[in-house]
């Protein structure tokens, strides 16, 4: 099986300051993988490297074996759901903010129907008349879990999650705890959370930019 | 009908007026005297050698010259505007010349070759000014807009990155700032017209029926100017965004750092 993520010799250097150094690690599909360690580890920085946020100093990025390049940016970026503590919604209500990516080139032909928006709202535990609220009126729990179902309809199997546990609440995290046990969506996530650690199958741990243990689910 | 002349003794008294906002502005405290008199002083010796110059210019009336004028004119313009919008000049100084330089130069063809049409089409009395007046205004309209365009990308720069993840282009992931520095940009031009004649008199026209044009043949060129103001500011903004977004962003989109000059 070929990895879904594949890191090799990885670092980054932000105005002249390296923030990852030689950084390796593949994850394959299905599965849940955290990067821990301490604030100002590099944790952030790996997932805004896959994205291309970070420009790849030396090493090489893959996405299902296709490599991070100005070429294939876009469809990689196209491909993932990106969700940080505090989620842009980048609209008015929460209806637009769901809607808002299919305004936009890459997905104008598969605008969803309703009963879709519907489904993807039940599943995270929210209700329907959420769709006609303001997005400024709405908690942070919700917001991610916005986000989160804007990456459901956008039919996105890879989710990378920043601290997203952390300010969640008990529904919110129970919520997300539900869709993410789903096999088909991997998820590299940054969290300090012990139940969301307990259930990823690879934990990753930075140090200073590097990567200094990785430990596999059932593995010490 | 000839404009009277304003003899150096009562231009003197015309400076001394100045010491009236200069005193109001001393009693409350603004010690702005060394401001107040640079500015001053130049204002009354770039306007003397551009007097001198502009004198040497119409009586030699050569269309190279004139030409020469106006590309210093675009030059100038081309760094003032990135100087005060906060760009590294070495960056964009190429993309906004071409931007000023084929809006100015349209505006201001299409001014001359078809509505005024002066016998000579590059006479400096008419070329000089016009291009000058439209410039000047373009210049304001190119700071707010690239000024406007880059400090929401950096202040937004999360929620533009949103946008990339959810499958948007470089171009359609910066268009609500795009389309709001464009506002911004032309904003003033369009409340300018809007109220112009009520509020105030517009200069062109107030120096025009000074120097003894009939008033329906100031507010004509009134009306000419506004047009070609509205025109070439409108489009050398767009251009400008457009074309400064290359060298802008990186190969992955991502807003360069070094482009921005930290200094202003």
């Amino acid at each position: 099986m070929n990895p879904i993520i594949r890191f090799d010799q990885v670092s980054v250097a932000v105005r002249e300051k390296t923030i990852l150094s030689n950084i390796s690690f593949a994850l394959f599909p299905g599965e849940k993988a955290v990067l821990c360690g301490k604030s100002g580890s590099g944790k952030s920085s790996v997932l805004r490297a896959f994205i291309g946020l970070h420009a790849v100093a030396s090493g090489g990025v893959y996405f299902q074996q296709m490599q991070l390049t100005p070429a294939s940016v876009h469809m990689i970026r196209s491909a993932t759901a990106y969700i940080g503590q505090e989620p842009i919604l980048g609209a008015e209500t929460v209806r637009e903010a769901l809607l808002l990516p299919f305004q936009f080139k890459t997905h104008r032909n598969q605008r969803p129907p309703d009963a879709r928006l519907v489904e993807v709202l039940n599943r995270l535990h929210l209700s329907v008349d959420i769709l006609k609220r303001k997005c400024s009126r709405i908690s942070g729990g919700e917001k991610q879990r916005i986000a989160l179902a804007r990456g459901l309809l956008l039919g996105k199997s890879l989710y990378l999650l920043d601290e997203i546990t952390s300010a969640l609440d008990a529904e919110s995290k129970q919520a997300v705890f539900d869709v993410f046990s789903d096999p088909q969506l991997t998820v590299l996530s940054v969290a300090h959370d012990t139940e969301w650690l307990a259930r990823c199958d690879r934990i990753l741990e930075l140090e200073a930019g590097r990567l200094v243990r990785e430990r596999i689910h059932g593995n010490a | 009908m000839e404009t009277l002349d304003i003899e150096l003794p009562r231009m003197a008294l015309l400076y001394g007026l100045c010491l009236l906002p200069w005193l109001l502005l001393r009693m409350l405290g603004l010690l702005l005297s060394r401001d107040i008199g640079i500015s001053v002083l130049r204002m009354s010796v770039q306007l003397a050698l551009v007097g001198f110059y502009l004198k040497w210019l119409f009586e030699l009336n050569n269309p190279w010259f004139n030409g020469l004028w106006i590309l210093v004119m675009l030059l100038v313009a081309d760094f003032s505007i990135l100087r005060r919008a906060g760009l590294k000049v070495r960056y964009f100084a190429l993309v906004t010349f071409i931007a000023i330089a084929f809006s100015i130069l349209f505006s201001a063809a299409f001014l001359v070759f078809w509505v005024i049409r002066p016998a000579l089409f590059y006479d400096a009395r008419y070329v000089v000014p016009l291009a000058g007046m439209i410039l000047g205004n373009c210049l304001q309209g190119n700071v707010i807009a690239l000024e406007r365009f880059y400090s929401a990308l950096r202040k937004n720069e999360n929620e533009y990155a949103t946008f990339l993840m959810l499958g948007a282009t470089r171009m359609e992931a910066v268009r609500p700032y795009f389309r709001d520095a464009i506002k911004a940009a032309i904003n003033p031009t369009i409340a300018g017209m809007a109220t112009m004649g009520l509020v105030s008199l517009p200069g062109m026209m107030t120096g025009q029926i000074l120097g003894g044009s009939e008033p329906w043949v100031a507010v004509k060129y009134q009306i000419a100017i506004m047009v070609c103001i509205f025109t070439s500011t409108t489009l050398a903004t767009i251009i400008n965004l457009k074309l400064s977004l290359k060298s802008a962003f990186n190969d992955f989109d991502v807003l360069r750092d070094e482009v921005i000059d930290k200094r202003s």
